[in-house]
């Protein structure tokens, strides 16, 4: 029987055989790649020949069913137990959707916690630099916190130490406690709902901590009372483990400002001792940088036959060093700019042009581990949370790092083969867009972007985030066609995250992007001088974003489900953008997946999750694997928000 | 004739076998997210049963030489091809008396909840290279083989 919760939706086959490429045979061994929609990097990675993750796919393809539809339980010994229609329930009892909730709900609970440990430490980052009375390097985003927070200290290091206690003490909170933040930090509207629903969180950890207790081995057995834990848990990572990350690493390391950026493996000079960094924590990069930028290091380097020490950006982290690249001298010194998203860290390596890893957070693949003993590259770590096999933790922070880069340099230069794709990326892509960039970009006002709605030029905004993954028809395929198909249709999009990554390197972040737009879109584009799709960088930026739609709820004097704004994380990969997608859900947005987050085999979390929320929250989550039907339908909901709006 | 082979040793119990069957004998369905997993009308024909305390064997349809399901079919349902040596089962002059399933010496074989099907049998996935249960197989516990038909 087919699920019929599902009529009327196209979900594909994980299985990926049409978008599989058979790569030249290589020592007899004929290699089966996934397709990219960076067309440079899948001309490389057939190049190269090395596994990475673009080959394990092929290895990877069956698929379970029970993990897909997320009806496997294996809380007890009883199990590991599956729901079939011979076997509808656990020996326990558990249904499926008590299964479905429980695994749901762990997953979210875990992205939460990514995202929270993510602000714990650029807050205690923020704590050191405050007491240290090290340099504040954006005092405009210091004011808007002190602001928000109703901090009344003059003293601008009083008020980073402040800010910094605020958010910790929030974190830290037990579960009854709620977190105070939330209120000053939420729009208005939103929060008197999130009160009435009783889904306002309490200490962020500690509501973290409870997701598990629930989820385990025969407590909680309600799916509804697990959803709005999952709702309690995006409210929480959005505002502080997405915002005020945001926020806070300003202050720590500098604003990010507009300008035109080359991305791509382009990026990287072999002269240079490069070091590739991968993660979430910019915050944890301010003394590196620093040091990066002295003389002596630079004279180190110069000794050692380089021309510097260099930061080559990768993940989300490289957007980071991007977005904030114009505005800061510190990180434009050393920062050479972004080579592309999660996915694309393994084929840089095969440039031989890396001389060290230093990872901090996710998105760091086990892959790069044995990629990085064949190039001969040295890896350590700033975080344990992002300790991968082979790394090793610097002694002091930023002189050992680079002390190790330059051991790495001497010992490796002239051993390995170096050959960086000169064409693979963009050449000049708009970056640097935030909240506040954009409306300074605007005039200080976000009233051009309502007259292009109101006026139906622009049919509405659409996010296009999250991560990229290998199975949605290749690597961010879905996304490119997708957004492609949106800016056709008139719809501004707006990128952070993996996502942008993808996006800037095909080249739909540049001004000349406008030729791929509706007609109307592409004259707006031209006037303004803007591409189609505005990058905003890392995944954290989906705060951002948030914060743009806030405004223009706010100038519109209505909240936020009414307004022509749908999200899309189509190649979502992992527990991080679950928790991010929670928080979509808990604001009141609909939010596209091309792939179903492993609900399907509970019926009543599936019929919560993309039909009844909509009643409490305003959000729903809407599956659709095609590429045109998801642009239609997102197209659609813009349709009918405008309708609502009467515009 | 082609045959499917089972090394029980490597089997791990997973089911994808079980999963891949029905996705391939349910209508309108393309894929593993789509199956219902909690409707009875979602058959398979082929099953993993526990072998002894440790291993498990998935049970699939032998199509055998002599096929004790064909000569004990009083309605003349179930026939051996002697061309491709497959067991076919057609439902139509099929009349559920289930002699077939009580006669079938590997317990393979199954009554559907959908009466008109009758009988759950294993056509080998005639229209496809590779049946849907090998190919799931991530143990490679199924494997087609090439055998001479007796």
């Amino acid at each position: 029987m087919k699920n019929p919760l599902i009529s009327g939706f196209s979900i594909r086959s994980p299985w990926f055989k049409d978008n599989e490429i058979i790569n030249k045979e290589k020592e007899d061994v004929v290699m089966v790649l996934c397709r990219t929609a960076d067309e440079q990097l899948e001309v490389f990675l057939q190049e190269q020949g090395e596994e990475t993750s673009f080959h394990r796919v092929a290895q990877q393809k069956v698929k379970c069913g029970f993990g897909l539809q997320g009806v496997c339980c294996k809380l007890c010994t009883n199990g590991p137990c599956r729901i079939t229609p011979d076997s509808p329930c656990g020996v326990c009892g558990a249904t499926a959707d008590t299964i479905v909730a429980r695994n749901f709900l762990r997953t979210v609970a875990a992205g939460s916690a990514c995202y929270l440990h993510v602000v714990e430490n650029a807050a205690r980052e923020l704590q050191a630099l405050a007491r240290n009375g090290d340099e504040i390097r954006s005092e405009a985003t210091l004011q808007r916190l002190v602001e928000m927070m109703g901090i009344e200290e003059k003293d601008p290091h009083q008020q980073a130490l402040l800010v910094s206690e605020k958010v910790l003490e929030d974190l830290y909170r037990p579960r009854e406690e709620k977190m105070e933040l939330v209120k000053r930090l939420s729009y208005s509207p939103r929060y008197h709902l999130w009160e009435k629903l009783n889904i306002l969180p309490g200490g962020a950890k500690a509501e973290v901590f409870d997701a598990l207790v629930k989820s385990s081995t025969n407590l909680n057995s309600d799916p509804q009372d697990m959803l709005l834990h999952v709702l309690n848990l995006g409210i929480s990572t959005g505002i502080y483990g997405l915002t005020l990350t945001n926020l806070l690493n300003d202050v720590i390391i500098g604003e990010p400002s507009i300008y035109s950026a080359k991305t791509g493996f382009r990026v990287v000079d072999p002269d240079y001792i490069n070091i590739l960094v991968t993660g979430h924590q910019h915050a944890l990069f301010r003394d590196l940088q620093d040091q990066m930028a002295q003389e002596e290091t630079v004279k180190l380097a110069k000794k050692a036959g380089a021309k510097g020490f260099c930061l080559v950006g990768s993940t989300c982290v490289g957007q980071d060093m991007e977005i904030r690249k114009g505005s800061t001298e510190k990180v434009g010194e050393v920062y050479c700019g972004h080579t592309g998203n999660n996915f694309t860290s393994e084929p840089l390596l095969q440039t031989g042009a890396i001389d060290l890893i230093a990872s901090e957070f996710n998105c760091t693949l086990p892959g790069l581990e044995r990629l990085s003993e064949t190039y001969q590259i040295k890896m350590v770590y700033l975080d344990d949370v992002a300790k991968k096999a082979t790394a090793e933790k610097p002694e002091d922070h930023s002189e050992d790092i680079l002390k190790r880069a330059l051991e790495s340099y001497q010992e490796r230069r002239g051993q390995v083969k170096i050959s960086i794709p000169q064409e693979h990326g963009n050449p000049s892509a708009l970056t640097g867009i935030t909240e506040t960039s954009l409306k300074k970009f605007l005039g200080d006002t976000y009233q051009p972007i309502l007259d292009l709605i109101t006026s139906g030029k622009i049919r509405g905004i659409a996010g296009v985030v999250g991560c990229s993954n290998l199975t949605t028809e290749g690597h961010d395929v879905f996304t490119v066609k997708l957004t492609k198909e949106l800016i056709k249709k008139n719809i501004l999009v707006l990128t952070a995250g993996c996502t942008s990554g993808g996006l800037a390197n095909v080249g739909l972040t540049n001004p000349e992007a406008a030729r791929e737009a509706g007609e109307n879109l592409q004259t707006i584009c031209r006037e303004l001088g803007i591409p189609p799709v505005l990058n905003f960088g890392p995944c954290l930026s989906i705060g951002r974003l948030e914060l743009v739609v806030k405004e223009l709820a706010e100038a519109l004097d209505v909240d936020l489900p009414a307004l022509p704004v749908v999200l899309s994380a189509p190649q979502w990969l992992e527990e991080q953008a679950l928790a991010d997608g929670a928080f979509a859900l808990a604001l009141g947005l609909t939010i596209h997946l091309a792939q179903p987050p492993f609900i399907l085999g509970g019926k009543t979390v599936t019929q919560v999750l993309t039909k009844e929320l909509k009643n409490l929250t305003g959000g729903r989550v809407l599956v659709e694997g095609d590429v045109k039907k998801a642009a239609q339908a997102l197209a659609l909901e813009l349709e009918t928000k405008r309708d609502g709006l009467g515009i | 004739m082609k045959r499917i082979f089972i090394d029980y040793q490597k089997c791990q119990g997973c089911r994808n076998c079980v999963l891949a069957c029905m996705v391939e004998k349910t209508e309108g369905v393309s894929n593993l997210w789509e199956i219902d997993l909690s409707h009875p009308e979602t058959e398979s024909r082929n099953y993993v049963s526990p072998r002894d305390r440790f291993t498990t064997v998935p049970l699939i349809c032998r199509h055998c030489d002599e096929p004790e399901c064909a000569n004990n079919c009083i309605s003349g349902a179930m026939k051996k091809d002697s061309l491709s040596g497959l067991v076919k089962h057609d439902s139509n002059p099929c009349v559920g008396c289930c002699i077939c399933v009580l006669s079938c010496p590997y317990g393979v074989l199954r009554p559907s909840v959908k009466e008109e099907e009758g009988v759950l049998k294993c056509d080998l996935c005639a229209d496809k290279e590779t049946p849907a249960c090998v190919s799931s197989c991530t143990t490679k516990a199924l494997s087609l083989e090439e055998v001479e038909v007796s």
